[in-house]
């Protein structure tokens, strides 16, 4: 805990810090909604899904990081397999329609 | 059960309804919060019904942030497992197996007698938010009547052999009501079978 301690910042932990960053990333997430919503391609929809889960997968490890439970990093695991999931069943759909997997 | 006494010893300070909930939520709730309400409200909105189908996958990813904060890991994982991926894939099969038009407009237009009635559903529903107590308050149920809550923590594992509690309870305590549950899954499983001309589930 030496390093958490030397860290602190008037009061502030490193969790603190981190929870703050995870805002920022999701705020960051709200900014690629636009693309999501607004396209016009499905391609760009595609896309713009994939960065949002690969934007959950980080905001998960911090919240691993930050609240200090470790197990909490399977879930960012099993999103990164699911968001790769996503967007090839959707690309697959948009390509061929009828295949989904 | 660790996720639920995580939660009520993290925040015990909340008591009054509303207004200092509304003081304490942190910058990672409101921007999740925000996140999830925006990609609901895409959801509902969009014209396209593939559109829709890609943001209500945004949508899940935020809500499992959400419940990972809220130090429930379970909920996240069955969220990340059945919203994002079996959910997409059986609307996209469904969507496969219909017809899709495409738009040039990006956004619904809004039926406002309906959008008037789900508002007035919406806003009765949330005047019996009041009642619901607060995290970690005394006066909730689980800890209002501890006798019934100790008597599951001591006695599930001798008269069910069974390690976890809430498991015990599902399957062996309210067994016959899961068992209904399963009944109802399994003929929504048939009931796909039969929309998708299949005999087996392959």
């Amino acid at each position: 805990m030496s390093v958490v301690d030397a860290a602190l910042v008037a009061g502030y932990t490193v969790g603190d810090f981190l929870l703050l960053a995870a805002a920022g990333f999701t705020v960051l997430a709200i900014g690629m909604l636009y693309r999501a919503v607004r396209g016009p391609t499905m391609q760009d929809r595609v896309l713009a899904v994939n960065v949002l889960g690969t934007n959950t997968v980080v905001i998960l490890a911090i919240l691993s990081a930050a609240l200090s439970e470790p197990t909490f990093l399977d879930i960012a695991l099993v999103y990164a397999l699911l968001n790769f999931l996503m967007a090839i069943a959707i690309s697959k759909f948009t390509v061929e329609r009828g295949g989904v997997l | 059960m660790t996720g639920a006494v995580a939660l009520a010893t993290g925040s015990v300070a909340s008591v009054a309804p509303l207004s200092p909930i509304v003081a304490q939520v942190t910058a990672i709730e409101a921007s999740l919060l925000a996140f999830v309400v925006l990609t609901a409200l895409a959801t509902a909105f969009a014209r396209d019904v593939l559109a829709a189908v890609i943001v209500f996958g945004a949508y899940s990813l935020g809500m499992a942030a959400l419940y990972t904060f809220y130090r429930a890991p379970d909920v996240a994982l069955t969220e990340a497992a059945i919203s994002a991926g079996v959910t997409t894939v059986l609307l996209l099969l469904t969507l496969a197996k219909t017809t899709r038009i495409d738009h040039d407009a990006v956004f619904e237009s809004v039926n406002l007698p309906a959008a008037g009635a789900a508002g007035f559903l919406f806003a009765g529903l949330l005047l019996t938010m009041g009642d619901i107590p607060a995290i970690g308050s005394p006066d909730a149920p689980v800890w209002s009547n501890p006798e019934v809550t100790q008597w599951y923590l001591t006695e599930t594992y001798a008269q069910t052999h069974v390690e976890n509690t809430v498991m015990a309870v599902l399957a062996a305590f309210r067994g016959f009501d899961t068992f209904g549950e399963a009944v109802v899954v399994f003929a929504g499983g048939i009931a796909a079978l039969i929309v998708l001309h299949r005999e087996v589930f392959a």
